[in-house]
Parts: structure tokens; C-alpha cells; sequence
């Protein structure tokens, strides 16, 4: 089945490409529009990057590879990012990871069964003031504890 | 304590809007100079100025300007860097939520001042947010005039785009931040070249941090000598101190550049957590060798922090608490620069992984007697070798922290 | 000029050159992973740092440029403990694979320990396992393990095929070199990435576990296959641990030549080699007609018969009836010699040229033309004319052709046809073929490889060549043969 995106995300892509000095400069921005709609990007959207934007197919696995929030699998509708580093680490980061780890039913880095929560454990989020911090999708949330996560997690259906 | 009063991060909910921000008298110094003035004259204000760059080297900005030539027919290329991902900072996020409007203020002047008329601001990844709210005040601006073409009818100029990163610390080294930015994964380019003559797309390009930037309005507004008068002879402005860790008060500072550090973290931040003494402060963000609780009277400035063989960087101070066994921050530290060693470099690609490798082995129980010294000869090994500043950035806080908590590390492996 | 220093020593140099380079006319070689002269300096392995003057850190022999009075110190106890220092890095994730590794006794990491290295490895941690054996095209194998990231292969493909189909994926130590799914290399010039893969990280599965690099000769020569005449350097292996007096030829590998083919070869010349072993004619073959004295056929008795019958010819005033057909796999000298004696010792009217059809040009290095000396031919005045086969079977009554591209022009039972009208057939070749059951008396002769002699490439550069491998002991050079042949007919050729 060929790839396309939604009329909207497609607009997007062309005013992203239009504004570029060079085509190639879009595709970070690019990537993150179709992960944005389809939660990952396949091999067919790749290819489609490739040619939108003319670069060879390989450079768009390389930058799919390199950077830490593209995915080339699909995640869950909720990907919860949880700092581990130095503040977060001495406000409790360990036990907000395990305590995660123990409501999901998964290890950081794995995805619950139901497909809804992607728990994975991340560097600083330049959020320092607020931790321990922790972030569901683009939402910042800290500092959280124990019972803050609870709440968190009960809103989100 | 009375809050601290501060010019770079407004109060109000709603102070990242456009009226808010031309109630506070906003776009006014922008207008007036790109009437009045020439771009020289920007260029030699801001140099007079002594505003040193805030994103952790501290290169004074207007020289920096100074480097793009001018006689060039090449697009010149501003890029702000709002990657921060230095552990500890977190002073841009604060300046782009809360005051999105002076950070473009900012924009429009530095562009004047080097004759450039496309800027990209590159805002990490995990800032989605904060890339959508620079967006919105970018639209807004524009449809008042003050972006766009022939900005507040002075015939000049610029139009700003927000680039958005994907999840990689190295990209806020400048080169690697060029490289990211040209759609390619972020490996630091050899230098020289320098950005100044080559960067962007091959263009001149200037790189400054958002801090930087947002900076420069002010200096327009009162003048150099009072921007001087803010902070040091040599280091002009306040700096926003980022304090966290195990304080009673964690949060921004808006402070005189010379600040002594005990004050910030006493008087401002509370002093240590309930329950704990300090014992360690890093002051400028991860890469920044650590201090003991007896170094902490240092001044905060580029100056003193070099004298006491550490750094001013990105100021962002982390005080540890001596609740923490410092293996764990061994261990911390080591497994940061592994994660995002970019791996162009032999030294910092091997070097970061294999001191993690070792720090996490002493904190399993498997320490042994040499280990100390591997660690120390490896962050020696990779110090002044590496193809960017990142191998110095991994080796210098290990080596303080083997030199001055190796007492308590030999504790531990012989445990 | 610039006037530097490198290691007390005072060097003038022109403006531009680089310190790596600068050294390399001393004779110094500082060593490097990524650095290859083809390209731009990359300077991610960190192997080349020296120390300069004045400067507070090292720095990047292969990138800096000299300055008028700049003073290059390449082996000061910084120095010596950097290189230490980095190639500690390289080896501690390296797998230990040398006893295994076809880059043994060639590869930069073994060459460098044992020359800046010589430290006692302090690495206890477990090292990053990666796929071993992925191929990637051709015969390619790509080994992650042993990789050291130098970016070579990805730049070769990048800038001189263009072809782009590897990448660098991940990063951090898990940084590994890849190439797209579901493409493979499929270039004319793959072969070059093993040349420049410092490591055994790519390696060629047409050598792969067949010989030890430190058992081959290595002998320079001119490749044969095109006119365009790289430079190539034959590898073989003669007696140990061959068995016997056996001679065995395992690989090409590119020679440099700024003027002809830069720092590489094609896959066409590179896998070209079992053309010098393969299918050779090694023993004078008598179809028909017994050499004089009715012995068993060795060069005496059969030159001497071919000469009295050439002999014959000219007395009965019938040299118009002898026909000869040449090639440019011929070298210079031999084709001069030909010129000598038929063309004017012999007054031979009837001269034609077979070679083989051209096939296509790659747009690099691969001609259409796929003989190695049409220009050294034309450049002594021979036409490529190739024979009307009924003319020639008309008119002639003694036929010696050289090589056996005949058969790449003419379908076999015409020439079978024409040949029949022609009384004596010679053929001096060197590979056994369809035209052997036409021929009279077969000469065996010697591949190009097996030569001395010079070679007039496309552009019409004269490239002088030593024998690389001996021919084998039945065969001569043509050369030789018309010596021979010219010495009983009473012919100087000097």
C-alpha cells in the first residue's frame, strides 16, 4: 500500500520543504510530522521522506537511527519519558522508574500490552528545578511522586 | 527572601504574549535601532557591552559577530541554540516560555547587526511545547510587522524559523547543531572551518544561546554601561543561575554575574536539603568539574570558576547531598556520556563506554584495585584528543571526581 | 614555498600541503585510520596527532595545513603516549579475531600495536558484540566487530562511485557501519573497499581463508583487460606452503598511478586474475603435419620448420601468400618486432589485428576497448583491420595468428570454412579455445602478467612493465618466439 499522509500533515510537509533554504534541511522537522500521525516511522514512510525531500534513502535511515525520539517501531498511545539524571537521581528518579515499572507491568523500554503506555527511561529533560521530572508525550509533569503518578496515569484514557 | 527580580523572566501567567510583552515596553529598542542605527554600531554596542556567550563557553558574542565576513555575497545564517541539554540547565526553557517575544527582539538585532535575514532557532525535541508557543509569538510578530519583510518599515529583512531537534545532547555542540540542522545526524565538523566563514549550508553562520540572545534588547534599551554595570568589568549582564538537586528551594536565579556560589545556594536556594550537608556542588552544568562543600565561596563568573579548575558553562548548579554515595554519581555522569557519545571519534567512543562499563562494575560489588586509576587514565586518555569539546565535557567531571572523592570510591570497592 | 621544521629537520614545502603530508616527504609516516589520500581529511580516528609549536593541545597532523615556520615534532613523549592512548581505545572493543582474520599481517591495528602500542591491555569489561558476516554485496563480507569506523568505505562510496549504499547508523559505541536493507554493492569498483578497509572489517570472500598475506609476492604490472593500463600489483604464492613447485596467483590489488588510474582499479581487472592460470595452453600442440625429424615437437624442431616453410615461400617470390593476424595484448617491443620482421624483412602485405569486441565503458576507469595496447598498435602504424575471410582463405597459403579473438568476430564454422582453404595454420595463444581444432600447430604462449615490456594505454601514456609471475615453463612471451623464429630466418630485429 503506498504511504501518504493526512491532507493536513501533508500541507505541513510542503510549507516545512517551501521554507527551507535546502529541501534536505527539512527532515527532522519532517520525520517528526509523520510520527506524529502514524506513531512511528515505517519503511514505506521513509522511502516517501527519501523522495519528498530528495535525499538518498539510507541518510533517512541514518538520522532515524541517530536520534533517540524517532521510532522505527510503534509505541504506545502514551510514551511516558522519565529523567534519570543527576537531580532527578537525588530527588527519587530510581524509585519513580520502579514504582512505573511495577504499575505498567513493564520494563522501561517496553511498550504495556494494551499498546497504551511506552515506558522509557531518558537524560535530562531541562526541567531540573521540577524534579524528579517526567514527561507523557509533550506534557511536563513535575515534581512527581508517588501518588502525583497515580493521578497522572488515571487520567489518561 | 525577597524573589529576585527579574528582567529575563517576567511574572504573569500570561507574559509570553505580545501585548504583555509590549506593555513591559517591548520591540521598542529593536524599532528604534534598525531606524537610527547602523549595523556597526549594533555590532560595536553589543562587543562594549562584554555580553559573553551563555551557552557554556562563554566567547564574547559581538566578537564572535565580528568573525562573519561582511563582504560576502553568501546567505549569512543565524542559528539560536536551544538544545539544552546540559544536565542542570534549564534557564532557556524558562526564558522561551515565559519571554518568547524578547529572545525575537533579540533576533532582530543580532540579524541586523551581522546582515543576516534568515535565523533558525533549533529548540531540542522534547521542547514541543515550547517550540509551538515560539511559533505562535513568531506568527504574532509577524503580523504586527515586526517579522518578515521590511520589519517596522526600516527595510530590512528576516524571517525566523523554529527548527526542531530529535533527542540528542551532542546537538548542542555548534557544528553538530549545523549538522543536525542540514538534515543529517549530528557529527561535529573538524574545525577550522569555523561557522563564522563556513556553516550553514556552506553559508556564514552565527551560532549564540538563547540566554544570549535575549540578552541583547536589554542592552539596547540601557545601554552598554548599564549592561556592564549589571555584572563584572570583563562579564557584563546577570546570569540566570539554575539550582537544583538536594536544595531546600530549587529554581532559577536571576543574579550579578560575580555572585558568590555559597550565597546562591544558601540564600536564594535554601542551602541543602533537610537532614543533609553538602558534599558536592557541581556549578555549570554536568561538564563542569565539581567542588567540594570547602570551594563553594568561589565567585560565579568565568574567571574565579577557571582559577578553582572548574567552569562557569552553562551555570547550572547541582548540589549533591551527602546522602548520596558519589559512586552513584560516578555512575550517572558515566552513563550520560555514553548515551550520547555520538561515535564519530575514537577516544569519546570507546572512552565514554568504557569508564560507564567500569563505574557501573564498582557500583555491582565487582570493583577492584586498579580500577581508579583505568578510570583516570582513560578520562586522560580521552582529554584533548577528541574532535569536539564533548571528550574534555566527559573527562573533566570524572577526573574531579576521582581526585577529589577517590577516598570515598576506594570505600566502596574495597566494601 | 613554505619553509617548516619536522623533527629538527628543516622542509620546504608548497603552501597548502598538510602536515601528514609534508612528513611523508621526510619519510616520516604518521600513522592514521581514517585519513586516505583520495579524499578530504576526516579526522574522526584521532591516530595522527602531533605535536606543533606553539599550540597548547595536539593536533591533527592529516588536517592542519603548514605555516611559514612552523615546527612539527612527531614523536615526543606526548606524542608517543597519544598514539598509545587511542589505539588502547581502538583494541579494547576489537575482538580478537586475528588468528581468524584475513587482515593479518596487513592490518593497521596489528602494524600500529606493534609499533606504537606495545602496552598490556587493561580492558576486563565484556566487549559490544555485533554481526560477524553480513554480506554486502558481491562477494563483500562486512564484519562489525572488527570495524573501527574510520568512514572509509561510506566516503569511497559516497565521492568516487556515488553509489552511496553504505551509512553509518546508531551512534555511540553502538555506532556501526550498515547498508540499506534490501540493496546490496553492486559497483564495478567494490573491490577497492577491501584495498582501503584498514581493518578486516570488510573483507573479499574471493580470498577469504585462502592464503596468509605475509606468504604472497608481490609483483607490480600493468592490468590487461582494458586500454585504460591501471597499475596493479599481482599476489601470489610460489612453493610453501603450496605443495611441490606449484604457483598459485590470489589476488589483484591496486597499484597508486596519479596519471593513470588514481588509487584504484576496477572489479573487471581486480577479478581478472584466474585469466593468467586458467585454461592456458602449456605444451606445442601438433594437429597436423610431424615437426621435421619426425621427434617429439619442442621450439627448435617446430621454428625451424615454420621457418623453411616461410623460407619456402619467399624463394618461390610468394610472400604475398603469407597472412598474419596480430592482437594488442602484444607489447610494444613485441609488436615492433613483428613490424620488423614481417612487415619489412619479409615484405608481409596481408597484416590484420583481432581483438577482442569492445564491451561497455563504465564512465571511470573500464574502456570500451578491452585490449591493453590499441594505442602502442596505432602508434606504430598498424590499421585494426580485421581479414575478409574469403579473401584471406583465397590468397593465402600460411596463416599465423596470434591470440584467439578471431572467434569474437566470426562465427566458428565460417571460420572453420575459411580456414580450410589456407594450407598451414600457426596459432600462438595463450588459453586453449575453438579455434584449437583449426590450427595446424599451437604455440603456447604468455599472458600480459607473464611479460616484460610497455603497454600505450588510451591515452596514450607508455607504461613499461617487469614480468609479475613466470609463465609457465612450456610457454614463451611472444617476443621471444620472434626472436626465435627471426634468428633461423637470419632477421635482425635490433
Amino acid at each position: 500500500m503506498k504511504f501518504s499522509l493526512s491532507a493536513e500533515s501533508a500541507r505541513r510537509v510542503d510549507e516545512l520543504v517551501r521554507r527551507y533554504p535546502k529541501k534536505a534541511a527539512a527532515l527532522l522537522p519532517v520525520l517528526h510530522i509523520v510520527q506524529r500521525e502514524k506513531g512511528f516511522v515505517s519503511p514505506e514512510a521513509e522511502e516517501w521522506v527519501a523522495a519528498t525531500l530528495g535525499v538518498p534513502p539510507i541518510q533517512v535511515r541514518e538520522v532515524l537511527s541517530f536520534y533517540t525520539l524517532l521510532r522505527r517501531q510503534p509505541a504506545g498511545k502514551y510514551v511516558i519519558q522519565v529523567c534519570r539524571n543527576i537531580s532527578c537521581f537525588l530527588a527519587g528518579s530510581e524509585d519513580i522508574v520502579n514504582y512505573l515499572e511495577t504499575k505498567l507491568a513493564v520494563q522501561a523500554g517496553e511498550t504495556t500490552a494494551d499498546g497504551k503506555f511506552t515506558l522509557v527511561t531518558v537524560e535530562c529533560l531541562g526541567n531540573c528545578d521540577h524534579a524528579p521530572c517526567l514527561m507523557v508525550n509533550d506534557d511536563d509533569y513535575g515534581p512527581v511522586s508517588r501518588s502525583a503518578i497515580d493521578g497522572i496515569l488515571k487520567g489518561l484514557i | 527572601m525577597a524573589d529576585v527580580r527579574a528582567t529575563l523572566i517576567p511574572a504573569g501567567e500570561n507574559s509570553y504574549r505580545l501585548e504583555a510583552y509590549l506593555g513591559r515596553g517591548g520591540y521598542e529598542a529593536a524599532r528604534k535601532t534598525l531606524l537610527e542605527k547602523k549595523p556597526q554600531e549594533v555590532m560595536e554596542e553589543v562587543k562594549k557591552a562584554n555580553l559573553r556567550g551563555r551557552g557554556g563557553a562563554g566567547f564574547p558574542a559581538g566578537f564572535k559577530w565580528a568573525f562573519v565576513p561582511q563582504a560576502d555575497d553568501r546567505p549569512k545564517y543565524l542559528c539560536v541554540n536551544a538544545d539544552e541539554g546540559e544536565p542542570g540547565t534549564f534557564k532557556d526553557r524558562a526564558i522561551l516560555t515565559r519571554d518568547p517575544h524578547l529572545l525575537l527582539e533579540g533576533i532582530i538585532l543580532a540579524c541586523y547587526a551581522v546582515g543576516i535575514h534568515t535565523a533558525f532557532v533549533y529548540v531540542r525535541g522534547e521542547y514541543e511545547a515550547i517550540a509551538m508557543r515560539l511559533e505562535a509569538a513568531i506568527a504574532e510578530a509577524g503580523q504586527k510587522g515586526f517579522l518578515g519583510g521590511n520589519i517596522f518599515g526600516s527595510g530590512f529583512d528576516l524571517e525566523v524559523l523554529v527548527h526542531r531537534g530529535a533527542g540528542s545532547y551532542i546537538c548542542g555542540e555548534e557544528t553538530a547543531l549545523l549538522e543536525s540542522l542540514e538534515g543529517k545526524r549530528g557529527w561535529p565538523r573538524l574545525k577550522p572551518p569555523f561557522p563564522a566563514s563556513v556553516g550553514l549550508f556552506r553559508g556564514p553562520t552565527v551560532i549564540n544561546n538563547v540566554e544570549t540572545i535575549a540578552n541583547i534588547p536589554l542592552i539596547f534599551r540601557h545601554g552598554a554601561e548599564w549592561f556592564i554595570a549589571q555584572g563584572l568589568p570583563r562579564d557584563g549582564g546577570k546570569r540566570l543561575f539554575g539550582v537544583s538537586g538536594a536544595v531546600r528551594k530549587p529554581g532559577l536565579y536571576e543574579l550579578p554575574m560575580g555572585t558568590p556560589l555559597r550565597k546562591i545556594i544558601y540564600d536564594w536556594a535554601g542551602g541543602p536539603a533537610e537532614g543533609q550537608a553538602i558534599k558536592a556542588v557541581i556549578p555549570g552544568g554536568l561538564s563542569a568539574p565539581f567542588l567540594t562543600p570547602e570551594e563553594i565561596d568561589v565567585l560565579m563568573d568565568y574567571e574565579s570558576l577557571a582559577h578553582a579548575r572548574s567552569m562557569l558553562g552553562s551555570a547550572g548548579i547541582i548540589v549533591i547531598g551527602d546522602r548520596t554515595p558519589i559512586i552513584d554519581i560516578l555512575k550517572i555522569v558515566a552513563r550520560f556520556y555514553a548515551h550520547e557519545s555520538c561515535g564519530q571519534c575514537t577516544p569519546c567512543r570507546i572512552g565514554t563506554t568504557w569508564i560507564s562499563k567500569i563505574a557501573d562494575r564498582i557500583g555491582a560489588g565487582g570493583g577492584g584495585p586498579g580500577d581508579l586509576d583505568l578510570i583516570r587514565h582513560l578520562a586522560e586518555g580521552m582529554k584533548g584528543k577528541t574532535l569536539c569539546p564533548m571528550g574534555d565535557a566527559a573527562a573533566f567531571p570524572v577526573l574531579s571526581i576521582i581526585e577529589k572523592f577517590g577516598r570515598e570510591l576506594e570505600e566502596t570497592i574495597s566494601r | 614555498m613554505v619553509t617548516i621544521q619536522i623533527d629538527g629537520k628543516p622542509l620546504q614545502v608548497a603552501p597548502g600541503t598538510t602536515v601528514l603530508k609534508a612528513a611523508e616527504q621526510m619519510g616520516i609516516v604518521i600513522p592514521r585510520f581514517c585519513f586516505h589520500p583520495a579524499f578530504e581529511p576526516e579526522g574522526s580516528c584521532r591516530m595522527c596527532l602531533v605535536e606543533i609549536e606553539g599550540l597548547p593541545k595536539l593536533d591533527l597532523a592529516c588536517s592542519t595545513v603548514v605555516r611559514e615556520g612552523m615546527i612539527v615534532r612527531t614523536s615526543t613523549p606526548k606524542v608517543i603516549q597519544a598514539r598509545k592512548d587511542v589505539l588502547e581505545f581502538f583494541l579494547a572493543d576489537h575482538p580478537l579475531d586475528c588468528p581468524i582474520c584475513d587482515k593479518a599481517g596487513e592490518c593497521f591495528l596489528q602494524d600500529y600495536y606493534d609499533k606504537h602500542g606495545r602496552y598490556a591491555s587493561r580492558f576486563l569489561e565484556a566487549k559490544e558484540k555485533k554481526k560477524k558476516k553480513i554480506p554486502i554485496g558481491k562477494k563483500l563480507i562486512l564484519d562489525r566487530e572488527r570495524c573501527v569506523l574510520c568512514t572509509r568505505c561510506v566516503r569511497f562510496l559516497r565521492r568516487v562511485t556515488g553509489t552511496g549504499e553504505l551509512g553509518v547508523f546508531e551512534r555511540g559505541v553502538t555506532a556501526e557501519i550498515g547498508i540499506d536493507e534490501g540493496t546490496e554493492i553492486k559497483n564495478n569498483y567494490s573491490g577497492n573497499l577491501v584495498d582501503i578497509c584498514p581493518v578486516g572489517a570488510i573483507t573479499d570472500g574471493d580470498f577469504r581463508f585462502k592464503t596468509r598475506a605475509w606468504f604472497l609476492e608481490k609483483k607490480r604490472t600493468v592490468c590487461p583487460r582494458c586500454s585504460r593500463g591501471c597499475n596493479i600489483v599481482i599476489q601470489s604464492v610460489r612453493d610453501y606452503p603450496l605443495s611441490g613447485r606449484q604457483r598459485k596467483i590470489y589476488r589483484i590489488v591496486a597499484a597508486e598511478n596519479p596519471d593513470v588510474n588514481g588509487h584504484w582499479i576496477c572489479d573487471y581487472g581486480r577479478y581478472g586474475y584466474p585469466d593468467v592460470e586458467d585454461n592456458r595452453w602449456k605444451v606445442i600442440a601438433v594437429n597436423r603435419g610431424e615437426p621435421a625429424g619426425g621427434r617429439p615437437p619442442n621450439w627448435e624442431n617446430i621454428l625451424k620448420g615454420l621457418a623453411a616453410e616461410i623460407r619456402g615461400l619467399a624463394d618461390a617470390g610468394r610472400t604475398s601468400s603469407l597472412a598474419v593476424i596480430l592482437n594488442s595484448f602484444l607489447t610494444n617491443e613485441e609488436l615492433a618486432a613483428c613490424r620488423k620482421l614481417f612487415a619489412d624483412a619479409l615484405g608481409v602485405r596481408s597484416i590484420f589485428f583481432a581483438d577482442p569486441k569492445p564491451g561497455e565503458a563504465d564512465g571511470h576507469l573500464l574502456t570500451a576497448d578491452r585490449a591493453p595496447n590499441g594505442g602502442g598498435a596505432a602508434a606504430l602504424g598498424f590499421l585494426p583491420t580485421l581479414p575478409d575471410l574469403d579473401r584471406l582463405a583465397g590468397a593465402s597459403d600460411l596463416l599465423i595468428a596470434f591470440g584467439p579473438h578471431l572467434l569474437d568476430h566470426f562465427p566458428v564454422e565460417k571460420l572453420a570454412a575459411a580456414l580450410q582453404g589456407i594450407g598451414r595454420k600457426y596459432l600462438l595463444a595463450s588459453h586453449r579455445s575453438a579455434l584449437d581444432a583449426l590450427a595446424d600447430i599451437i604455440l603456447p604462449t604468455a599472458h600480459p602478467a607473464e611479460k616484460k615490456g610497455s603497454f600505450t594505454n588510451i591515452k596514450g601514456t607508455v607504461q613499461p612493465f617487469e614480468c609479475a609471475v613466470k609463465p609457465p615453463r612450456g610457454s614463451l612471451p611472444e617476443g621471444e618466439i620472434l626472436s626465435r623464429l627471426a634468428s633461423e630466418l637470419g632477421v635482425k630485429l635490433e
